[in-house]
């Protein structure tokens, strides 16, 4: 309502700030949960895969004797395997641990990626103006008629023939990094270009300009910091993203190859086994891929209402 | 003779988590048959809520807890949603402060004029159409016809608010409620926008409460003053009363930090301080911290009202003159 | 007006132009043609005249002329893959990709527009809670994921609908249609599901935040303010404003689906663009995947033309802003 804060005695100022404590806990309790639940998957997948150094996925480890256990509690079951197994007698709740660590790997570098050529564009685009700002702004208006997804097949594909048959495990998870993070870098670039157009204006720019500071100084000092909290919210529903568009392609057989455990390719070798009744196999990777992403979600929505309820990104 | 409106105790609260903040404490006020009520104070002192809590229009969490409102000697703060949506437009009409947001962008003025009209009166499409260009010509737009069917983005601001004054009252209600209706305006515009809204009333003889920081607008227009603090009537009374000799400090206060044409030679005094916002309201007499003649009563009690048709709410009230 | 017009059909013909020739350089640049079109075994003279049949000893720009003039003719160029000319393979595919486009852009809008107005207008009511919390599970959910479960459930478990392929499939001459056939009509259902899910989640939720928003603009609180009724105040003040930004989005949506496609036409063995596309990728068939490209932008530039061209129709102050 108005302002007085000089009148605010400091009882009344503990009662804002408890009120404040109390209201993100009694408002967000789902978020908070959700923040926790990717915080714990998370250092599953990192923490599993330095217990058991040997990677499920090492041929040499093949357990022929127990492929296709069910889960502990079907028939057949038992809690040495309590996820159940593959085809080639893996532990699912081990590959689990090392397919999501590959997926969050793939899913932080290309979000990082998006961030870096997004942020650096958006700076040049708002303080260069002119033709650099309209042909960096056109490259965004072209790249935004195909979704991240389509975008990423299409460069993956031609990544493959660029590359030939020279590619490895980490050329090929590399491709999948930058095809994925390359479509992110519009989103940023707009932010952050809206937000130097704003803040180019302020006083306080000015006033750093006539003291003589350099660009880049203002720009570390006024411009950086204001953006942060944006940024961080489209990262991390990107994140969200950029784990989707993983699964999706390596389920569809041009991601990650089927060699490197990741929830894509856990899926779709699990696929295989839909039709004759080893549900388990699929289910799982399934489940930690929608869990994972439901949960970054819930946080990133509630990250955006916080920060700013108009961030959405408009046309 | 029944007063067209009768604010009596009206009480607005918003709820938070450990307490309850009073944003209209107890407001009574009345205006009679073709009256203008001038409602002043600073921003966030509670006038357009008092606006807003009339025609139940409050955006929660902020809320009635108190008192009563009748228009007409009827209780219209009880009424079911749909009989008060029926009082709106038809017996109250309600003046926004910024034409550029109030009118819809994607509807003719025309359109907007003509369904407010056939919402409320029992006429026909080609009567509220023939009315709404008579309307637009009496505002002063020329080619009135022709601008009927233009749409809000092609008049200018002035044009705009006269526009917004026109449905409010295109639906002839007894009642108007103005608030701060030139203020997002230019200063060149104000003057013709207050001539218009002056020769309507004289007019058509609409009741008006007409909400406003200005004491220059409350000096032309108003018959009487309400002068609101913290979401309290602090003074009420005639306009000439209470601009020649106020009572309450605050009112004081007020008109010195106010330019007259006059007064070239003086100086603008300011309040000192601010007003404390809804989470701090001072005990006691809620002015009394920027009061230049508060004690230890002014702190510990709460003035009341002196009278509801002219009092004022003080303990140590100036006399005549500007002393004490 | 015709400025207007004029000026949005302009710029949308040089974005489809830089696609273009995006897509060309692709096909310039990548990959061997002659390698590709040619037995290991074929002789100099033969390579020498599939290279002058393909101009590839021409500059880049003159070969970019040939090629995009070629695009308004329909020659798309040959397959690596098949040996067969693009535009026979695309055209080959196309009716069962735009059958099932438009049976999920058509199920996103039914159920979409009704369910996402009833969010925005009660947004405390016990319907809308449902459907707002089912449409976090939507968006969650990847189109594949959905595929898998809707076969795994209604396919193997129940057994009421095919899992894979388009069903009967009547040849029109210029058209093969899955729609004239019940066993067409059953295969579509599926895949038409799993393509709108994510899309009439998302229409909801945008749907409703602008409601929402308009819900507390000044000209709405000004609308209730002269006694208009609830129902004009929403359906008539309200909605009016939101359709902008909604007209805008549900454009941009058919390009998604089309892009989705690929992945629903994958899980379900669907024949069409999408899994020709998806062949191509896997086989590095450059020639396929650059026409792809150009044809999507194409769709999508063209669908956002039309879509503009209808702003000054819906909002009166899109020709004086621009």
């Amino acid at each position: 309502m108005s302002i007085a804060t000089e009148t605010l005695s400091h009882r009344n100022r503990a009662i804002q700030g408890l009120e404040w404590l109390w209201q993100s806990v009694r408002t967000a309790p789902g978020p908070s949960l959700a923040g926790l639940i990717a915080l714990s998957l998370v250092l599953f997948a990192f923490v599993v895969p330095l217990v058991i150094s040997s990677s499920p996925f090492d041929p040499a480890n093949a357990d022929l004797l127990n492929s296709l256990n069910p889960p502990f509690w079907s028939e057949g079951g038992s809690m040495v395997f309590p996820l159940g197994t593959d085809d080639q007698g893996r532990d699912l709740l081990t590959a689990l641990a090392f397919g999501l660590r590959t997926s969050l790997i793939v899913g932080i570098l290309s979000v990082i990626i998006g961030l870096v050529i997004g942020v650096s564009l958006g700076l040049i685009s708002g303080f260069a103006g002119g033709a650099v700002d309209t042909i960096i702004m056109r490259a965004a208006d072209v790249q935004l008629a195909y979704p991240a997804l389509l975008l990423a097949m299409i460069i993956d594909g031609a990544m493959r023939q660029a590359l030939g048959t020279s590619r490895d495990t980490n050329t090929a998870i590399a491709i999948v990094v930058v095809s994925i993070g390359i479509s992110f870098w519009v989103q940023y670039a707009r932010t952050i270009r809206a937000s130097v157009l704003v803040e180019r204006e302020q006083d306080y720019v000015a006033a750093a300009r006539v003291t003589g500071r350099s660009r880049l100084a203002i720009i570390a000092l006024h411009i950086l910091p204001n953006i942060m909290a944006p940024v961080l919210v489209i990262a991390t529903i990107n994140l969200a993203i950029a784990i989707i568009t993983e699964a999706t392609l390596s389920f569809l057989g041009i991601g990650i190859p089927l060699t490197q455990p990741s929830l894509g390719t856990l899926i779709r070798n699990g696929n295989n086994f839909l039709q004759s009744g080893e549900w388990w196999i699929v289910a799982w990777p399934c489940a930690v891929l929608m869990l994972f992403v439901f949960s970054v979600n819930v946080f990133g929505d509630h990250l955006r209402d916080v920060f700013n309820p108009r961030l959405r990104t408009r046309r | 003779m029944t007063p067209i409106l009768e604010v009596n105790d009206l009480t607005v609260t918003m709820k938070r988590p450990f307490r309850t903040l009073t944003a209209l404490d107890r407001v009574t006020l009345t205006i009679g048959k073709g009256e203008v009520l001038g409602l002043v104070g600073e921003s966030g002192a509670g006038k357009s809520l008092t606006g807003a809590a009339i025609v139940n229009l409050l955006v929660p969490p902020l809320r009635q807890t108190g008192g009563s409102i009748a228009l007409a000697g009827r209780r219209i703060d009880t009424l079911s949603r749909d009989d008060m949506r029926k009082v709106r437009g038809r017996e109250i009409g309600f003046i926004f402060q910024d034409p550029s947001t109030s009118l819809n962008p994607v509807l003719s003025i025309g359109h907007q004029l003509i369904e407010t009209m056939m919402t409320h009166l029992p006429i026909g499409r080609d009567e509220a159409r023939r009315r709404a260009i008579a309307w637009i010509d009496r505002i002063g737009i020329p080619e009135a016809e022709r601008r009927l069917d233009q749409y809000p983005h092609e008049f200018s601001g002035g044009m705009r608010q006269r526009i917004v004054i026109a449905l409010a009252l295109c639906a002839e209600p007894s009642l108007v409620i103005a608030d701060e209706p030139t203020t997002a305006l230019d200063v060149s515009v104000q003057a013709r926008v207050l001539q218009l809204l002056k020769d309507l009333h004289g007019e058509t003889g609409v009741a008006m409460l007409l909400i406003t920081h200005d004491l220059g607008v409350i000096a032309k227009m108003a018959d009487r003053v309400a002068v609101l603090y913290t979401g309290r009537v602090v003074e009420i009374g005639p306009t000439s009363a209470i601009l020649n000799s106020p009572h309450h400090h605050y009112t004081h206060g007020l008109m010195k930090a106010t330019p007259t044409p006059n007064m070239q030679t003086q100086r603008l005094d300011a309040i000192p301080g601010s007003m404390p916002n809804l989470a701090a309201i001072p005990s006691g007499c809620s002015f009394h911290p920027r009061c230049p003649r508060s004690d230890a009563t002014c702190r510990d009690h709460l003035p009341r009202l002196s009278g509801v048709e002219s009092g004022f709410a003080c303990w140590h009230p100036l006399s005549a003159g500007g002393t004490s | 007006m015709l400025r207007y017009f004029a000026s949005r059909t302009f710029q949308a013909v040089i974005v489809l132009f830089i696609i273009s020739l995006i897509g060309f350089a692709l096909v310039a640049n990548l990959g061997d043609p002659l390698a590709a079109l040619l037995s290991p075994d074929a002789t100099e003279a033969q390579r020498a005249e599939l290279a002058a049949s393909l101009n590839l000893n021409a500059s880049f720009a003159e070969r970019f002329l040939s090629f995009f003039g070629g695009l308004w003719r329909g020659d798309f160029g040959i397959s690596y893959r098949t040996h067969e000319p693009v535009a026979h393979l695309i055209w080959d595919r196309l009716p069962a990709t735009i059958e099932l486009a438009f049976a999920s852009l058509i199920l996103t809008l039914v159920i979409g527009i009704p369910a996402g107005v009833h969010c925005g207008v009660h947004p405390k009511s016990m319907l809308s809670r449902a459907i707002m919390f089912s449409s976090i599970i939507g968006v969650t959910l990847p189109t594949f994921v959905a595929g898998i479960l809707l076969i795994l459930v209604f396919a193997v478990k129940l057994a009421w609908l095919p899992s894979f392929g388009r069903g009967g499939v009547v040849d029109l001459g210029f058209w093969k249609t899955g729609l004239l056939t019940a066993s067409g009509w059953r295969a579509l259902i599926l895949p038409a599901i799993t393509l709108s899910l994510f899309q009439v989640t998302f229409i909801i939720r945008m749907i409703r935040t602008q409601l929402l928003e308009v819900g507390q603009t000044e000209y709405i609180r000004f609308a209730r303010a002269r006694g208009l009724t609830e129902s004009r105040v929403w359906y008539l003040h309200a909605l009016k404003n939101t359709l902008l930004p909604v007209v805008t989005i549900i454009g941009l949506q058919l390009g998604n689906i089309i892009a989705f496609s690929v992945v629903t036409e994958s899980v379900f063995a669907w024949p069409g663009v999408g899994l020709l596309f998806l062949q191509s990728i896997q086989s590095a068939d450059i020639p396929v995947i650059s026409i792809y490209l150009i044809l999507i932008g194409a769709i999508f530039i063209i669908i956002n033309l039309i879509v503009e061209l209808t702003y000054p129709v819906i909002d009166p102050r899109v020709l004086r802003s621009r």
